[in-house]
This record gives C-alpha cells, sequence and structure tokens, in this order.
C-alpha cells in the first residue's frame, strides 16, 4: 500500500473526527478551530507531498521525514502552550468561583438565622 | 476573570462615596484567620482573639479542611466560611479582604489559625493603621531581641535571602517578609480583594504593595512554636519554597501592572 494513501486517509480521518466532535458538541468552536487547521494542513501535505519535500529542501533538511517530526513537534509545543493557557484561565476562575460561592454561603446562612430569631 | 473583577471593580467605585462618617477613633476590624486542618489549634486562636481584642470580627477561612477545623472555629465563636475546596493560603486570605471589602471594614489583620500567633500583640499591629502611618504592617520577629520562637537556622537563612532579594528589587527594606501576621487598611484590602498573589503569597504581597505604592512599616512581635499538626511549610520543602517564591517575585517584576492603588 501506498505510503501517501495511509497518510492522506489518517489525515482525513483527524479532519473528520474533529468535525464530529464539533458537531456532536464534545468540542467548541473555540478550541476545535487550532485542531482543524492541523489536521487541513496535514490533508494538504499528504496531498501535494512534493511541495512538503521541497519545503524540507529549501530548509535544508537531508530527509524529508526530519522535516515533518520538527513541523510536528513545532505544532505540538504551540497546542500544549495554548492548552496551558486555557487551563491557567480555568483555574483562575474555578479559584474565584469557590471564594464567591463560600462567601455567598456563609452569608445565606447568617440571613437564615437572622430570620429564624425574627 | 471577568466575573470578579466585574464585581469587585463595581464596589470599588462605590467606595468613594461614603465620606468619613465614622469617627476616626471608631473602627471597624476584621481579623481573617486562614486554617488548613487545624482543628486543635483554631479554637484556642479564636477564643484568644475574642479575649485580647475586643471589638474584633474574627473571619476563620477554612480552605477545605476535612478535620472539624470550621466547627471549631464556630463553637469558639468565630464566623466561619468553608471554600469548597483547598485553594491555597493565599487564595483563602483573598476570601479574607473581599469578605472585609463587602461589609466595610476599615483594617484586617491577618492572623494563623496555627496558633503561631500571638494576639496580645493585635493592637500594636493595627497602630501604625490606625494612625494612618501605613497601609500594610508586618509582624516581624527579628525587628528588635524580642525573644520567642524564631525559626529554625534552614528557615532564617531563606528568610534573610528573602530580606536581601526584596530590598533589592524594590528598595523596601522588611526584615520578616515570611510572616503572615499582618495589618491591612482600606486601600490595601481593596487592592488584595481583586489581586493577592497564590501559593507563598507574604514575600509577594510586599512587592505588590510597593508597586502600588503603599506604605509598609513593621512592628515587632512575638511569636510562638506552632501547636498540633506541622507547618504548611515543612522542613524539606524550604528549598522548593525559596526557589518558587524567588521566580514569582522576577515574574512579578516583568509582569504588566493590572492592579492600580
Amino acid at each position: 500500500m501506498n505510503i501517501h494513501v495511509v497518510a492522506m486517509v489518517v489525515s482525513v480521518v483527524i479532519f473528520l473526527f474533529v468535525i464530529d466532535l464539533v458537531r456532536r458538541r464534545r468540542l467548541t468552536f473555540k478550541y476545535a478551530i487550532a485542531w482543524l487547521f492541523v489536521s487541513a494542513g496535514a490533508i494538504f501535505f499528504a496531498v501535494f507531498y512534493k511541495l512538503l519535500f521541497a519545503c524540507a529542501a529549501f530548509l535544508g533538511f537531508e530527509l524529508p521525514s526530519n522535516f515533518i517530526f520538527f513541523a510536528l513537534f513545532c505544532v505540538f509545543v504551540f497546542l500544549s502552550l495554548l492548552l496551558t493557557v486555557f487551563l491557567c484561565q480555568q483555574n483562575n476562575r474555578n479559584d474565584i468561583m469557590a471564594q464567591k460561592i463560600a462567601l455567598l454561603e456563609f452569608e445565606l446562612k447568617e440571613l437564615k438565622k437572622k430570620l429564624k430569631v425574627e | 476573570m471577568y466575573f470578579g473583577r466585574a464585581y469587585f471593580s463595581e464596589k470599588m467605585l462605590g467606595q468613594g462615596n461614603e465620606g468619613p462618617s465614622l469617627s476616626p477613633a471608631v473602627k471597624k476590624i476584621l481579623a481573617i484567620v486562614p486554617a488548613f486542618n487545624e482543628c486543635g489549634n483554631i479554637g484556642r486562636t479564636v477564643e484568644e482573639i475574642l479575649k485580647t481584642a475586643h471589638g474584633v470580627d474574627i473571619l476563620v477561612i477554612d480552605d477545605g479542611s476535612w478535620d472539624s477545623t470550621a466547627e471549631e472555629a464556630r463553637q469558639a465563636g468565630g464566623m466561619v466560611v468553608s471554600l469548597p475546596f483547598n485553594l491555597g493560603i493565599g487564595a483563602a486570605v483573598q476570601t479574607g479582604f473581599q469578605y472585609a471589602q463587602r461589609h466595610h471594614y476599615d483594617i484586617a489583620v491577618q492572623i494563623d489559625g496555627d496558633g503561631q500567633h500571638d494576639a496580645s500583640f493585635l493592637d500594636k499591629i493595627v497602630g501604625p493603621i490606625r494612625r494612618d502611618e501605613a497601609d500594610l504592617v508586618v509582624g516581624s520577629r527579628f525587628l528588635e531581641k524580642t525573644g520567642g520562637f524564631q525559626s529554625s537556622f534552614g528557615r532564617r537563612v531563606g528568610i534573610n535571602f528573602f530580606v536581601h532579594l526584596i530590598n533589592a528589587l524594590t528598595g523596601v527594606k522588611v526584615s520578616d517578609p515570611t510572616s503572615g501576621f499582618r495589618a491591612y487598611n482600606k486601600k490595601m484590602i481593596a487592592l488584595f480583594s481583586e489581586y493577592y498573589p497564590h501559593d507563598f503569597p507574604e514575600p509577594e504581597a510586599i512587592v505588590v504593595t510597593q508597586q502600588a505604592a503603599g506604605r509598609i512599616v513593621e512592628v515587632p512581635v512575638v511569636m510562638r512554636k506552632r501547636g498540633a499538626g506541622s507547618s504548611s511549610i515543612r522542613y524539606f520543602k524550604t528549598l522548593y519554597y525559596m526557589a518558587k517564591v524567588t521566580l514569582a517575585i522576577l515574574l512579578h517584576m516583568i509582569r504588566q501592572r493590572r492592579y492600580e492603588a
């Protein structure tokens, strides 16, 4: 079996999988967009692999496979950094909500106590 | 972010309109006592504050404890806010500032729930704020040769390191930057209820205060060895603590100034 066909099939499957996740609302657009771009890029280069080889040669990679590994590595570093940012934001919001819930709960209890007395 | 910020900035706007309705002698004081699994200590701490400092409201922040900390504190006569899970000392103390801000306290005093801090120094620590000489007052073990618990040798080396680091970066001279026995005025309450460093906040909070042009004054206090249980900073963790706080302070220096005085 031709390796290009395999690459193409895999990248199309990933692309469709992301779209399906969005369709079933398991992924929101905000988080899906990065993955859509990555998988679209993968399909593009699987189809036009000669372009990929040209890029690799132009950038001075002796083996096109090294270029692919390097590019993938960069993409994943960027994606994980992005995810860390999201995580951090969620963590902050979580803390703020926990503080607010605790304060509200306390004030609710105090109010109930007051009402009972009266 | 939006949730918290929108609410608190609204609150801060309202603050200016109050005016000096209270006479300067009458100040509403809130003692903020962060506690994480301090059953066995917290009751005594609260009782001691009630005994030695009259007219001070006590707010214990139960930071997701799984022992009877909250119950013990309530029985001793403190108000108890229970966080749904452990957020760390910084966020716990910040919850106290948020309460103080919402209920218009003039002064907040932070006292550890483990019995290290002697409540009889509360008046002394609040003094500079009453006289409007300081925005932040830090109770220091090392300012005068007062005796009492002076921490282990390793810990003192670490503390000294922060003394010099903070001095070199900000020009502020504090002798006990890790002390959690502190008093804050309205300005600091407003600032810290919106932004307060997490994890190991004390040294960082000094840097934040300086950047917000707050006046920092130190007052000599005597500390005791903590009662039951173990400190949140264990012996082998001291080095990790130092590295982390150093990095945090350095990151502070390059951070965008989102907070204003």
